[in-house]
């Protein structure tokens, strides 16, 4: 009898700690009926090396200056990927955050696939400040977080405009002037080709990230586009001439020895070792460049093809609100306006290197000026405001596929398999059956 | 009699019911997904009946990604089954000294997590600032493209696993080496047997048992392993280079967000694992020596 007791006992003492260990972490439902304090969550990508003791500070300073208001802030890893996977899981089990960062290359996606409350709607309920959006934003960068048929489905936050950081010791060494960066990509390619010949170092890299963010740039900037629409029908834009061109001039550097073809972290620690000599990828690595560096990080604009308008994706983030509730609604668009006051954009920038999407914030004194006054690298990227264009995502179910076999076709053309007009034109076809 | 199986079925119940719900029903609910086109938050699952599975075998990257994942089998099964195989056989009967400091220096990588080991080795190949190149350069040869490279990518992501894992199965494998009786090793060098000698005829079958389950966790946990590092490092590039049955499953469902196709590919790996597992029992375990 008594063992058959025990056995009991350690099966419910079993049961018990599984039962609570699937319940950990749903301490948090917040007291919204009794209208005491509202409880929001906030979710982002900013890990501790990029902005993410900006955000703690962030919402502190938030809850200390709104007693109604709590924030819980939560760091999803993996960047847009990770955080669009752990909301797909909340969003499914009914318990979505309130405020979330987005990135631009999946404003398709969350546009579909996601049950996002309207901005304009929730801002218009504002009895404060109906008009927040419309006064503080230029028309052209409220757009970027729009659906093509003109959804605001959020609110411009972080804007990243790629930049051709360098070593001037290495120019220096290579008989270059470091005050005088390359401005098109043949003086890139002719730069790179110097600092090999003379110094020994490799020249150039172009970031591998699991996206396709700067090839966009130099595509586009080369006449090319991403995407095209055909009958209605969005389709890759990229098999033709002028995006082969693009593609086939990083293809060539790699090729003669000058451009280097390696995971996207293989290549920062090589420039940041002093390896390396020119870099292109986010000013968004400001800080963290400036910080790692022994030597003094320099940033010159994304070099432009001769006669060709320069086109720059913008990267970064919007926010994107998914309260259900009215009162954390509210409570939600309270905190976005904060987010988005120029002080607190000061401070973000300072943490992360991302650019202010609101108008006139460069020149307010209480934010942006002092910064962009001390800090050349990022009137560099401010100079590259009026060239943004969207991030480019294709649209559809298998939009994250496509875009991975766009990675891939990286692959094949920067290791020399084959050229770039051969891959893309392949690539094309194959994204073109998936749409 | 009746109340010996009463007990029986009690002492069963609790792993019984774990191995239910957490192994064999997101099992049955794996198939259930491989018939659906969803994307795990969209309200409505469209019933594709067996088009994943056509989807999915008429690819042209399965092939690709069959033939990657038995190139990572094999090179693991060299670094985490054969070499320790070897050191603990060395290492329990040959070396005479310093064997705690071989046994604790070899087996202090298995104690970091796989994502460190990955990080760490993403510094050790840096072709331009890593130290492998820089040895490299001593003997005037450019560090290859490791991460980069079709083939060497393969063979670069297993030397992390070997890394972390080596230790860990020579540790077991040297337990069994150290059981193996001295007086039967003994009596053979008085009979002049070779080392060689010892090792085929008498380690071999002793250490058999043991063997066989490093070999099987060799192959079945070493492709989990290997998720890891192709995650953090190559996201299966380049091109595909890297990519494998098990970081395809996580791909699809979690990089594409297409449960469907991903768990026609988890269907298809069990159904890989169930044929290994059916040829060890069937071949392998007949020739294993079991004390007891």
């Amino acid at each position: 009898m008594s063992l058959k007791k025990k056995i009991a006992g350690v099966l419910l003492a079993t049961m018990c700690t599984a039962f609570f260990a699937g319940c950990g972490g749903d301490n948090k439902s917040a007291d919204t009926a009794s209208g005491k304090k509202v409880q929001i969550e906030y979710w982002h990508v900013a890990s501790e090396s990029f902005g993410g003791q900006t955000v703690k500070e962030l919402v502190k300073d938030f809850n200390e200056k709104h007693p109604n208001i709590e924030v819980v802030e939560k760091y999803n890893p993996d960047m847009y990927k990770g955080l669009t996977q752990n909301l797909q899981a909340a969003i499914a089990s009914g318990k979505n955050p309130d405020v979330v960062q987005m990135g631009w290359s999946y404003l398709n996606y969350a546009a579909e696939n996601l049950k996002y409350q309207d901005i304009n709607e929730a801002f218009a309920k504002d009895a404060k400040d109906p008009n927040f959006l419309k006064d503080n934003f230029l028309p052209n960068v409220l757009a970027l977080a729009q659906t093509e048929d003109g959804k605001q489905i959020g609110v411009p936050y972080s804007i990243s405009v790629p930049v051709l950081y360098y070593n001037p010791e290495i120019f220096k060494a290579a008989g270059l002037d470091p005050a005088n960066p390359p401005k098109t990509w043949n003086e890139v390619k002719a730069a790179a080709k110097q600092i090999k010949d003379k110094t020994g170092n490799m020249g150039f890299f172009m970031q591998e990230y699991a996206d396709n963010w700067t090839q966009q740039a130099i595509i586009e900037s080369n006449g090319g586009s991403m995407l095209k629409k055909v009958d209605g029908k969005t389709v890759a834009g990229f098999d033709t001439p002028e995006a082969a061109e693009a593609y086939q001039l990083l293809a060539d550097m790699v090729k003669d020895g000058t451009g280097l073809h390696a995971t996207n972290e293989e290549g920062f620690q090589a420039y940041l070792s002093g390896k390396l000599g020119m870099v292109c990828t986010t000013i968004g690595k400001r800080a963290n460049f400036e910080k790692s560096a022994k030597f003094e990080v320099m940033a010159a604009p994304f070099p432009v093809f001769e006669g060709k308008e320069l086109k720059v994706p913008a990267g970064g983030n919007f926010l994107m609100l998914f309260s259900t509730d009215d009162a954390k609604k509210q409570a939600a668009v309270e905190f976005i306006k904060y987010l988005e006051s120029p002080e607190a954009l000061l401070k973000w920038s300072t943490g992360t290197g991302y650019l202010p999407p609101r108008k006139g914030v460069e020149n307010d004194p209480n934010g942006f000026k002092k910064l962009v006054e001390t800090n050349k690298n990022i009137q560099v990227a401010l100079s590259l405001m009026p060239n943004l264009v969207p991030w480019a995502s294709f649209p559809g179910a298998n939009g994250l596929q496509a875009e991975q076999l766009l990675i891939d076709a990286r692959d094949i053309i920067l290791s020399g398999k084959e050229s770039a007009a051969q891959a893309l034109h392949e690539t094309a076809e194959k994204i073109n059956s998936l749409m | 009699m009746e109340k010996n199986k009463w007990h029986a079925f009690l002492f069963l119940l609790p792993s019984v019911f774990f191995f239910a719900v957490f192994s064999y029903w997101p099992l049955l609910q794996n198939l259930y997904l491989s018939f659906f086109s969803w994307n795990m938050v969209s309200p409505t699952m469209k019933f594709v009946g067996a088009e994943n599975y056509t989807a999915v075998l008429g690819s042209e990257e399965l092939i690709k990604i069959l033939i990657n994942t038995v190139a990572f089998v094999a090179i693991l099964l060299v670094l985490n089954f054969v070499l320790p195989y070897l050191f603990s056989y060395v290492l329990g009967h040959l070396v005479t000294r310093g064997k705690a400091f071989y046994r604790s220096t070899l087996f202090m990588p298995a104690t970091l997590s796989l994502a460190v080991a990955s990080i760490l080795f993403l510094w050790i190949y840096n072709p331009l600032a890593g130290p492998l190149s820089i040895v490299l350069s001593w003997f005037d040869m450019e560090s290859p493209r490791w991460f980069k490279e079709n083939g060497l990518v393969i063979f670069a992501i297993c030397t992390i696993i070997g890394w972390k894992i080596f230790g860990y199965n020579l540790i077991i494998m040297l337990a069994a080496m150290l059981s193996v009786p001295k007086e039967m090793i003994e009596a053979a060098k008085l009979e002049n047997a070779s080392n060689w000698q010892i090792f085929k005829q008498i380690i071999i079958p002793m250490t058999s048992s043991t063997a066989i389950y490093v070999f099987t966790v060799t192959v079945v946990f070493g492709l989990q392993h290997v998720l890891v590092p192709v995650n953090m490092l190559t996201q299966g590039g380049p091109d595909q280079g890297s990519s494998n049955l098990v970081y395809i499953i996580y791909q699809y469902a979690f990089v594409f967000f297409q449960t469907g196709k991903s768990a026609a590919f988890a269907i298809i790996t069990m159904v890989f694992y169930i044929a290994f597992l059916l040829f060890r029992t069937k071949y392998l375990e007949k020739k294993v020596y079991y004390e007891n």
